[in-house]
């Protein structure tokens, strides 16, 4: 104990802050990653089954919703950040902490992960959906039954990537007022320069991904015969 | 019954999938009609592009026909509503060149999937039986990838034939596979049709496997059905250019024309030889044609090449010798073959 307070004597001081730190970046992972992984699973179906030569294919439905994902990905976080305040507001109630920033999470990192998800997708073998198709498989069950049962390991990587790019969406918003734990970074570290902040919580983010890294890769493995 | 009326299938020359990317083919069918009895094993051949995959998933309307009428015994599949289509797919077993097992389930898992409204037991039994009947029970907790082309194949009979299918379509079904096993393959497919009256329809580009087990046939060229029938007839005495190519592709008797333009020793002609291809188009060829014309007209006869195949229980082929000998007595022999309803085609004269 002594020693930390020598070698992070910053750190050592605010360590309830930290804690609340780590806590928030948490929590704007577990709520922004839940909705972000079921809207960008629908969208990716959505994606996969209506592109031309897809089990529901629609040209309409595919040519919006790719256009729409495209657009929001090729915002920078940091404007969508902004531009989505009102929105925020709107549906939360704020734009500030942890509450207001789930918004923007949401519409910064949906489109990426659909399209994740349809990247997963398109590795499933036609054949299969044809297979199945032919012993009487209605669409629906196809989706459930071929595409994502068969895709639980290009799936897993996919969360797995998602994840850790959320991460960083999510230290860039602690820049606004999100809190957590890039905000603590930015406010000590690199506002007052203490130095001892800036690494330990490059060292709490480098174990974090590891953890989700390992714990994605070995789910994958798990599934794949 | 299967009867296919006037089915036309186009493709837009833009598509990117597998089977669709073929630019020129803009009629993958071209006004094709059918009818296949049941209880029948049917073949379908054609190089490959000919609309054969496209025309046999016009059957189950994996592919839905531009126009044109598809009926299983009697039922018009064109109309019927999207449940009652998944219904009737049931009805319609399908069998794939790539096997298209699913990698993430076990062999069991594989077979149980189309079953539905089961219990467990039920489910359970079931699938052992079929698992029985194709003759791969022990690999039952087995993943696909553990599996052979043959026992991937046989895995895919037996999912296919889950719900009691009449029909059982085969597309491709042994192209991955050696001969060997394909010779298996067809020999549990040959049970099956005896075993549970199931309505076979062959897709392939191999003549062997049509050979093999087909007893009837249609032969399929860009879009068109341009030859049907008995499989004997076919393969004795084909009508169109593609047929008999088709035909010669599994015929010993082609090598002659390689033999002759290599200029091997084996085929040069001393003066007064003459040298002929005896085809036999005849299901009744026993006599002993060779030995009995060479002592009637007193001439040689010298044997270069024979190839004589069962095919639907009768014989085909032929063989392709050199008359040595009098021409007088050639031509008699000659005309002796024609009267027997044996075709003689002249390869080679080196004249009198």
């Amino acid at each position: 104990m002594q020693e930390l307070n020598v070698w992070l004597p910053n750190l050592m001081r605010r360590l309830p802050e930290f804690w609340k730190a780590c806590g928030d970046t948490l929590l704007m992972e577990v709520w922004s990653g839940g909705i972000i992984f079921i809207f960008g699973l629908i969208f990716g179906i959505i994606l996969t089954v209506t592109k031309p030569g897809g089990i529901m294919e629609n040209r309409t439905i595919y040519q919006v919703l790719d256009k729409i994902i495209n657009l929001f990905r090729s915002i920078p976080f940091i404007i969508l950040l902004t531009a989505l305040m009102p929105l925020s507001r709107l549906i939360m109630g704020t734009a500030i902490y942890v509450r207001g920033v789930i918004v923007p999470l949401v519409f910064g990192a949906t489109p990426f992960f659909a399209r994740q998800v349809e990247s997963a997708l398109a590795q499933t073998d036609k054949g299969l959906v044809e297979a199945a198709l032919s012993m009487g498989s209605s669409p629906f069950e196809v989706i459930f039954r071929v595409y994502l049962r068969e895709s639980i390991a290009p799936l897993t990587r996919a969360i797995t990537i998602t994840i850790i790019s959320l991460l960083g969406l999510t230290a860039m918003a602690g820049a606004v007022g999100a809190g957590g734990l890039g905000d603590f970074a930015i406010r000590y570290g690199h506002d007052r320069n203490m130095i001892d902040i800036t690494w330990v919580t490059v060292i709490v983010l480098v174990t974090g991904v590891s953890v989700v890294q390992w714990l994605g890769e070995f789910i994958a493995r798990r599934n794949t015969h | 019954m299967i009867e296919l009326e006037h089915i036309i299938k186009n493709f837009q020359s833009a598509r990117t999938t597998d089977k669709k990317d073929k630019k020129d083919s803009i009629h993958a069918v071209n006004d094709v009609s059918l009818k296949i009895n049941d209880g029948d094993i049917f073949g379908i051949i054609g190089f490959s592009g000919a609309g054969k995959s496209t025309l046999v998933r016009c059957i189950n309307l994996l592919e839905r026909p531009d126009s044109g009428s598809v009926k299983i015994d009697g039922v018009e599949m064109m109309t019927l509503k999207p449940k009652e289509l998944y219904k009737a797919r049931t009805k319609i077993g399908m069998i794939f060149q790539q096997f298209n097992l699913m990698p993430s389930r076990t062999v069991f898992q594989n077979v149980a999937y189309p079953l539905r409204d089961m219990t467990k037991e039920q489910v359970r039994a079931r699938v052992r039986e079929l698992l029985s009947l194709v003759e791969i029970s022990d690999k039952e907790n087995a993943y696909p990838s553990e599996l052979s082309g043959g026992q991937k194949q046989r895995v895919a009979i037996a999912r296919a034939l889950a719900n009691d299918p009449t029909i059982l379509l085969c597309d491709e079904a042994t192209s991955a596979l050696d001969p060997q096993t394909t010779a298996s393959i067809l020999q549990l497919l040959k049970d099956l049709n005896k075993k549970l009256g199931l309505t076979i329809v062959v897709i392939t580009h191999e003549m062997e496997v049509v050979k093999n087990i087909c007893l009837k046939a249609a032969v399929m060229d860009a879009g068109k059905i341009i030859e049907t029938g008995d499989v004997f007839e076919i393969f004795s005495n084909p009508k169109h250019t593609v047929t008999k190519n088709f035909v010669r592709t599994t015929s010993n008797l082609s090598k002659i024309e390689t033999l002759i333009r290599d200029d091997s020793p084996m085929v040069r002609l001393k003066p007064g030889e003459l040298m002929a291809r005896l085809v036999y188009i005849h299901a009744d060829v026993s006599e002993p044609l060779i030995s009995y014309a060479s002592r009637a007209f007193d001439i040689e006869i010298n044997i270069i090449l024979a190839d004589v195949e069962i095919v639907a229980g009768a014989m085909v082929g032929g063989t392709v010798v050199i008359f040595n000998g009098e021409r007088e007595k050639i031509n008699r022999a000659i005309q002796y073959y024609r009267d027997k309803d044996i075709r003689v085609e002249v390869i080679k004269d080196a004249g009198a």
